[in-house]
């Protein structure tokens, strides 16, 4: 599709000139152009201004940072079966700062760093992948003797935009689950003046962080948001209501042990604890690795991984409540209001006992006399 | 072996009766439609929350979950409906249905309470406060009821409301996830309420049967026909 390794962008060369190079056809490209429209929502009569937005394009600076993580959300991004034009872009825009695919080190990297901020001050994209730890000061992650908090705030001053990737940089997510030790958070923690993107997941859709960076390239704006700073395009439907298995939820038909003859028939995952009740992402659109599956099609609950907090909130991952505390874990809230209630039967059942012998101890049961004298005796005194 | 204190039940059997207006007409109806939603509502709740049985064959020709969760909605529609009478009537209705009823707020009342709950764990039914309305721990226990059924009916629609993220519900309640930890914790709220609904009526249906034997006063018949068949001479907290 188109030769890795032609030559390199240069800084006065348009993106469509330089795709031209490394034999990218037009085709291809406009192709390429309608599928993200169609991701991010857009009519076919934005596909015009994309593809002409995006030629036009001189080679925009991006800087990413890798704070406290384990990489896999940078994995999601590179990893396709394919190359295709969207990874040659996020290769390409990538290129100014980032850990694991650049090809400078120590010094030399830290340099890169400082002089591009400098130089693209106010016009920069600042992509983060990880979380900022800031118990101790930050000492739990340092680069170049400096802290996380430190370089995110220094990087988010000049950027024309920030996007966090991934759970880490949307609010700690692992290592900021109970009772975070480094006291994790999330990049929306630490930059208030701008607004922070977060392209939710452990890790999340490389497709709709490509959408977002080519939203901001052609839009000249961030895409619309949901109140966690989720762009809507991606993250406005539950996973339940675009499942491939909802058929089976409709109904009635479930997986009840993964080894089951209904695991076998592919029936919904609700009963094993999938969270695609509650969580929103476009896990079932979108798929992973080129469309291949993702965690519901290969037969896997959803863990609710777009979701702020799904360590502590979404476990037990293969329940669908959560444990009670103190019952240990088969005492389900279940078991516990079943014998309530039961105890609440006998209890009024023991009640109704007691209530009769007590009756029957004090007098015989009263008849009322009929008919009804016409000549009441006068009204006792009333109490009190 | 008490008849020197039982002033009331103790009571020739002979007399005249007068009839005692309680319950209106909405109050009545709202009684009985909050009775056969909550029923529902714990039938099919219990069964989204954990589908104790299933179909087979092709998904296309059964729709168990969805008839489960259409009665769901439906009755919950119709319990937030005898809500809105109830609150209505809390404003509309006579003094033993007006919001002064809610809680036992006369210094008469919360000594009563403290009477009628010694009578209840003691078995001594002789010695309760008479009442015509809610007695004190009636009251305070209806007023919990409708505290319960106001918080299952925030997380319920709480939880309605995540099918579209742009509905009205997800917009006015997508603040109560992150207030109990996320939806799942919002999920088991809801869950364990169901059950203090399905412990409530045990002890409700009992409670109401012992009043209606020990005191021969038309106490279960009062929320048909509206209201008691008291004896003229018998005097109450309430009248």
């Amino acid at each position: 599709m188109f030769s890795p390794n032609s030559h390199p962008w240069s800084a006065d060369e348009t993106l469509g000139r330089h795709l031209e190079k490394r034999g990218v056809s037009r085709r291809e490209f406009l192709e390429f152009c309608g599928g993200l429209c169609a991701m991010l929502g857009l009519g076919s009569s934005f596909v015009p201004r994309m593809a002409h937005a995006l030629q036009s394009m001189k080679r925009p600076s991006v800087i990413w940072l890798q704070l406290q993580e384990c990489t896999g959300c940078v994995e999601s991004v590179i990893r396709t079966s394919e190359p295709t034009i969207g990874n040659l872009v996020l290769d390409l825009i990538s290129l100014d700062y980032q850990h694991t695919l650049m090809a400078a080190a120590g010094h030399q990297a830290e340099a890169a760093l400082q002089s591009s901020m400098k130089e693209n001050a106010g016009k920069y994209l600042l992509v983060v992948t990880g979380s900022v730890p800031l118990a101790e000061n930050g000492i739990y992650l340092t680069i170049g003797g400096r802290t996380a908090k430190t370089i995110l705030e220094e990087a988010a001053a000049g950027a024309a935009g920030v996007v966090a990737v991934g759970a880490c940089a949307h609010w700690g997510s692992v290592q900021a689950a109970r009772p975070n030790p480094t006291g994790a958070v999330g990049v929306g923690d630490i930059v208030k003046d701008k607004p922070v993107v977060n392209i939710a997941g452990c890790p999340p859709i490389s497709d709709v962080v490509t959408a977002t960076i080519v939203h901001y390239l052609t839009m000249g704006r961030m895409p619309a948001t949901d109140a966690e700073g989720r762009p809507t395009f991606a993250y406005g439907a539950r996973i339940h209501d675009q499942c491939s298995r909802r058929a089976n939820f409709d109904a009635g038909q479930f997986v009840t042990s993964f080894d089951d003859e209904a695991a076998r028939n592919g029936w919904c995952l609700y009963r094993v604890g999938c969270k695609g009740p509650s969580t929103f992402s476009p896990c079932p659109i979108f798929q992973w690795n080129s469309g291949t599956s993702w965690p519901i099609g290969a037969g896997h609950p959803c863990i609710g991984c777009t979701e702020r907090q799904f360590w502590d909130t979404m476990t037990p991952f293969y329940d669908r409540l959560p444990d009670v505390a103190g019952f240990g874990v088969e005492r389900t809230a279940d078991l516990i209001g079943a014998a309530l209630a039961a105890g609440a039967t006998a209890g009024v059942a023991a009640h109704a006992a007691a209530t009769a012998i007590h009756q029957a101890r004090r007098r015989p049961l009263p008849v009322v006399d009929a008919p009804v004298r016409s000549d009441p005796p006068a009204p006792p005194a009333a109490k009190e | 072996m008490s008849s020197a204190t039982a002033p009331v039940e103790h009571l020739p059997r002979t007399g005249n009766y007068r009839w005692v207006q309680l319950w209106g007409i909405p109050l009545r109806v709202m009684h009985w439609a909050a009775a056969i939603s909550i029923v529902v509502l714990a039938v099919t709740g219990l069964y989204i929350g954990k589908p104790y049985f299933m179909t087979s064959g092709e998904a296309s020709s059964h729709f168990l979950m969805g008839w489960m969760r259409l009665l769901h909605f439906i009755a919950a529609g119709i319990l937030v409906m005898t809500a809105i009478v109830r609150i209505y009537w809390l404003f509309a209705g006579n003094r033993y249905e007006r919001w002064t009823a809610l809680i036992p707020w006369h210094p008469r009342d919360i000594r009563n309470f403290f009477r009628q709950a010694r009578a209840y764990l003691l078995v001594r039914p002789e010695e309760a406060p008479r009442y015509l309305g809610h007695n004190p721990l009636q009251q305070l226990s209806y007023t919990g009821l409708y505290a319960l059924a106001l918080l299952q009916a925030i997380t319920g629609f709480a939880l309605y409301g995540q099918y579209d993220s742009t509905s009205f519900f997800f917009r006015l309640l997508n603040w109560i996830g992150p207030l109990l930890g996320g939806m799942p914790n919002v999920r088991f709220v809801h869950h364990v309420l169901t059950w203090a609904f399905i412990i409530y009526i045990p002890i409700h249906v009992y409670m109401s049967i012992r009043a209606d034997v020990l005191d021969r006063n038309s106490t279960i018949s009062s929320i048909v026909s509206g209201g008691r068949m008291v004896r003229a001479d018998e005097a109450f907290e309430d009248d």
